[in-house]
C-alpha cells in the first residue's frame, strides 16, 4: 500500500530524482566549520516561525506596541519563550552568519566557480543586519527608540542625499508612528521575502557547485 | 582566468569528491547536531536570561543615553575615536559612510579582487592578515564601547589609548603588510609574525583601557512588568504626586491645605463620572499636560514635569484597577507586614513604605513642610525646623507621634497659633499605621530588620490562673 502511494507520488514529483540530486550527493570530506551555513539557515527558519507567532499579538503603533509586547511576555502562554527565542535568535544569527562568512573567506571558498555564491552571501549578511536594525525598534521601548534615533542619524550623515535617506527611513524628520509602521513592514515583509529568495538562490548554487573542499598545500 | 586553470580546478575538485563522503548521511548529521545545539542554547538563553524589561519609549526624555544594538556598537566606537583626529575628524561622513562603504565594497568584490586561484592560506597571507586584524579590531571596539574617550575628570588618556589600539596600530600594520607583500617580498613567516604582533598589541592596549576604566555603575530603571507591580508602582507615584490635592483615594471634592488652591472645587477623580468617561489615553494626557487653567500642573516630562511615559501609565493602571468597578483588582500584598505582639517595626520594612505612601508627597524637597523631609532614614531623624523634637526615641511626646494622633502642636510663643497641624492634613492615618510609628519611636527607631528583630520582646504570658475546684 505505502509502496503504491510512494510510487504514485514519485511518478508525479520525482522523489527518487530528488533523493539522488539533493541528498545522495558526493561531497569532499567534511569539516565542522561547514555546518555554519546550515546553522544560519536553521536560525533563519526559527526566526521566521517565532516571528510569525509574535505577529499574532504584536501591534505596530506607538500607542500599543509596548503594551502588546508586555502582554506577550506576561499574558500569553509561553509568550516569554517565543519572544526570548526570537530575541536571542537575532543575536545568534548575526554571529553565526558572520562567522560563516569568515570561514568562507579563510578557506577561499569564494573563488571560481563560487563567486556568485559569495556575492549573494554579502547580500544575505547585509539583510541579516537590516533585520536586526528594523526589528530592534518594534518593542517601542526606550532602548529601541533611542537606538533607532542614533542609527538613522548615521544614515543622515551621508553627503548630499543624507537628508533624504533620513526622512525616507523615518517617514519624516523625527521618529513617529510612520517610522514604526515602516520598520514593521520592512521587518516582516520586505526583508524576509528578499532573504528567503536570496537564500533559495544561495542554496541552488551550493548544490550546483558542491561544497568546496578544504584547501591543502596543493591548492 | 583561462580555461586551462578552470579545468585544473574542476579536476582537482573531482578527485576530492572521489575520496570524499555523501551529503546524506555523512554531512547532514553534523549540520543537524550543530542546529540542535543552537536550538538548545536558544531555549536556555530565553529561559534563564530572557529579555530584560525596559521602560516605554519616551521621546521627551532626552537624558536617556542612546545605544545601538550590540553588533553596531563597534561602528559607534570607531566614530568616537575617529572624531578625535584633528580637522579630518570633523568630517563625519568619512567615518560613517566612506570607510564602512569602502570596507563593504571591498568585501563584496573580493572574488574579483583576489582573482588568483590559490586557496591555501600560505599563498593568501595578505588578505588573511588584513581580515584577522579587522576582526580583532571589531571585537575590541565592541568590548571597549562603554569606555568614554574623555574621562569624567577631563583626562584624554583613555581616548588616546583607544585611538592607538583602534586606529593607529591597525593602520600601521596594514601599511607594513602591504609594503612587505608588494615591495619587500617578505617571507610568509615575517608577515604572520607582523599580524600576530599587531593583534596582540591591540589586545594589550584595549585590555589596559578596560582595566583603567572602572566599570560604570549602570543605573537600572525599575520596570514594573506584572500587573501587581504596575499597580503598586502606580500607587506609590500617585501618593507622591497626587494625594496632596486629590486625597489618597481620589475622593477630594474641595481642596484643603494646599497653598494657592485652597477651597478649589474639583471633580472627585475616583467617581464614575471621571472613570467611565475618560479613556486611558485621555487620562494619560490629563496627567501629562495637567489642567493648567484649573491649577493642575503638568506632570509629564514632555511638558516640563518629572514623570516618564511608563510612570504615568502605571498611575492610570492603578486608578483603573483600584477605583473603576469594571476592573477586577488582583490580590496585592499589604503595604507592610502586620506586626505581632511585641514585635518592633524597622525603618526599612515598615516606615519607608508608609512614609512613601502617606508622607513624602509633601515631605520632600520643594514643598511647604517646615523643612521636614522624609525620603530616607537620615532625613526622617535629622531634618526639619523642629528636628530636635520631631522624633525623640522612647518619648511619646515626640511631635511626630502627637500630630499623627490628631493632636496639633501649639507655638510656645503664641499659644493660639499652631506650630504643626495634625498630620496628614486631610485624612487621619489608620490605627495600625499609627501603631507602627508608636512602636518604632518608643523602641529606639531601628533602621534595619535585623536591628528591629534584636529588640523583639516576646511578652511573657500571664501565668494562667488555675481555677480552684
Ligand atoms: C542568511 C545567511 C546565510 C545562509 C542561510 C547561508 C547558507 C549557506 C549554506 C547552507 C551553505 C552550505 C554549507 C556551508 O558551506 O556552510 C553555504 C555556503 C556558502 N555560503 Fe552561505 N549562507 C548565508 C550567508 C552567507 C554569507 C554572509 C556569505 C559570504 C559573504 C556566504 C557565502 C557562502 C559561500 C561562498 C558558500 C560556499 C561555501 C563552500 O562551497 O565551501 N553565505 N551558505
Amino acid at each position: 500500500m505505502w509502496k503504491k502511494v510512494y510510487e504514485w507520488l514519485d511518478e508525479r514529483l520525482g522523489l527518487n530524482d530528488m533523493y539522488t540530486n539533493l541528498l545522495d550527493r558526493p561531497e569532499p570530506t567534511g569539516n565542522w566549520w561547514n555546518t555554519l551555513g546550515s546553522a544560519s539557515l536553521f536560525l533563519f527558519v526559527m526566526q521566521g516561525l517565532t516571528g510569525i507567532f509574535l505577529t499574532v499579538y504584536y501591534t505596530p503603533s506607538p500607542d500599543h506596541a509596548y503594551d502588546s509586547v508586555q502582554y506577550i511576555m506576561e499574558g500569553v502562554a509561553f509568550g516569554w519563550l517565543i519572544r526570548g527565542i526570537h530575541h536571542w535568535g537575532a543575536t545568534l544569527m548575526v554571529i553565526v552568519v558572520f562567522i560563516h562568512m569568515l570561514r568562507v573567506f579563510f578557506t577561499a571558498s569564494f573563488k571560481y566557480p563560487r563567486e556568485l555564491t559569495w556575492l549573494i552571501g554579502i547580500g544575505l549578511l547585509l539583510m541579516t543586519l537590516g533585520m536586526g536594525f528594523t526589528g530592534y525598534l518594534l518593542p517601542w521601548n526606550q532602548r529601541a527608540f533611542w537606538a533607532t534615533t542614533v542609527g538613522t542619524q548615521i544614515a543622515g550623515s551621508v553627503p548630499f542625499v543624507g537628508e533624504f535617506i533620513l526622512k525616507a527611513l523615518r517617514g519624516g524628520p523625527d521618529l513617529s508612528a510612520l517610522t514604526l509602521q515602516r520598520f514593521f513592514s520592512a521587518h516582516i515583509w520586505m526583508l524576509p521575502a528578499m532573504l528567503a529568495g536570496l537564500i533559495g538562490v544561495h542554496l541552488f548554487l551550493i548544490i550546483k557547485h558542491g561544497e568546496s573542499h578544504f584547501p591543502t598545500k596543493e591548492d | 582566468m583561462n580555461d586551462e586553470t578552470k579545468k585544473k580546478i574542476n579536476a582537482r575538485y573531482e578527485s576530492e569528491l572521489n575520496k570524499g563522503e555523501r551529503f546524506w548521511p555523512d554531512s547532514i548529521y553534523k549540520d543537524l547536531i550543530v542546529s540542535l545545539g543552537i536550538f538548545v542554547l536558544l531555549i536556555l538563553l530565553a529561559t534563564f536570561i530572557g529579555v530584560s524589561p525596559e521602560p516605554k519609549a519616551d521621546p521627551s526624555d532626552t537624558s536617556y543615553i542612546p545605544r545601538p544594538e550590540w553588533y553596531f556598537l563597534f561602528i559607534f566606537k570607531f566614530l568616537a575615536i575617529y572624531g578625535q583626529i584633528p580637522i579630518l575628524g570633523k568630517i563625519e561622513w568619512i567615518a560613517t559612510v566612506a570607510i564602512p562603504g569602502v570596507a563593504v565594497g571591498l568585501l563584496t568584490l573580493l572574488p574579483f579582487i583576489e582573482k588568483r586561484p590559490d586557496r591555501h592560506y600560505v599563498k593568501r597571507i595578505l588578505p588573511i592578515s588584513i581580515m584577522i586584524i579587522m576582526v580583532v579590531g571589531i571585537v575590541l571596539l565592541t568590548f571597549t564601547s562603554e569606555v568614554p574617550t574623555v574621562a569624567a575628570d577631563g583626562s584624554k588618556m583613555l581616548g588616546i589609548l583607544q585611538s592607538i589600539s583602534g586606529l593607529i596600530i591597525p593602520t600601521l600594520a596594514y601599511i607594513a603588510l602591504i609594503l612587505m607583500s608588494y615591495v619587500f617580498k617578505s617571507s610568509t613567516r615575517t608577515m604572520i609574525w607582523t599580524t600576530v604582533l599587531a593583534s596582540v598589541s591591540m589586545i594589550i592596549v584595549s585590555g589596559t583601557v578596560l582595566a583603567l576604566h572602572p566599570k560604570p555603575v549602570v543605573e537600572e530603571t525599575e520596570v514594573a512588568t506584572t500587573l501587581v507591580d504596575q499597580i503598586t508602582a502606580g500607587q506609590d507615584l500617585y501618593s507622591i504626586h497626587c494625594t496632596e490635592c486629590h486625597g489618597d483615594d481620589g475622593s477630594v471634592a474641595i481642596i484643603e491645605g494646599v497653598e494657592g488652591l485652597e477651597g478649589e472645587e474639583i471633580t472627585p477623580i475616583n467617581s464614575k463620572d471621571v472613570l467611565y468617561t475618560i479613556t486611558d489615553s485621555a487620562m494619560y494626557e490629563v496627567i501629562a499636560y495637567g489642567r493648567p487653567n484649573a491649577g493642575m500642573t503638568p506632570f509629564g516630562k514632555a511638558y516640563g514635569g518629572e514623570l516618564s511615559k511608563s510612570e504615568i501609565d502605571y498611575m492610570t493602571i492603578f486608578m483603573r484597577y483600584m477605583w473603576d468597578d469594571r476592573f477586577e483588582a488582583p490580590v496585592i500584598a499589604p503595604l507592610f507586614p502586620a506586626l505581632a505582639d511585641g514585635e518592633v517595626p524597622s525603618y526599612d520594612v515598615h516606615i519607608a513604605p508608609i512614609a512613601k505612601r502617606y508622607c513624602i508627597s509633601c515631605h520632600r524637597a520643594g514643598k511647604e513642610n517646615n523643612n521636614y523631609l522624609m525620603t530616607s532614614y537620615e532625613e526622617i531623624l535629622t531634618t526639619g525646623d523642629n528636628a530636635e523634637n520631631n522624633i525623640i526615641a522612647g518619648d511619646e511626646k515626640s511631635y511626630l507621634l502627637q500630630v499623627i494622633q490628631e493632636h496639633a502642636i501649639m507655638n510656645p510663643d503664641k499659644p493660639d497659633e499652631e506650630l504643626i497641624g495634625v498630620m496628614p492634613p486631610s485624612k487621619a492615618l489608620k490605627p495600625n499605621v499609627v501603631d507602627v510609628f508608636v512602636r518604632w519611636i518608643m523602641n529606639g527607631v531601628p533602621q534595619t530588620a535585623d536591628e528591629a528583630a534584636a529588640l523583639f520582646a516576646v511578652p511573657t504570658p500571664e501565668p494562667a490562673a488555675t481555677a480552684a475546684p
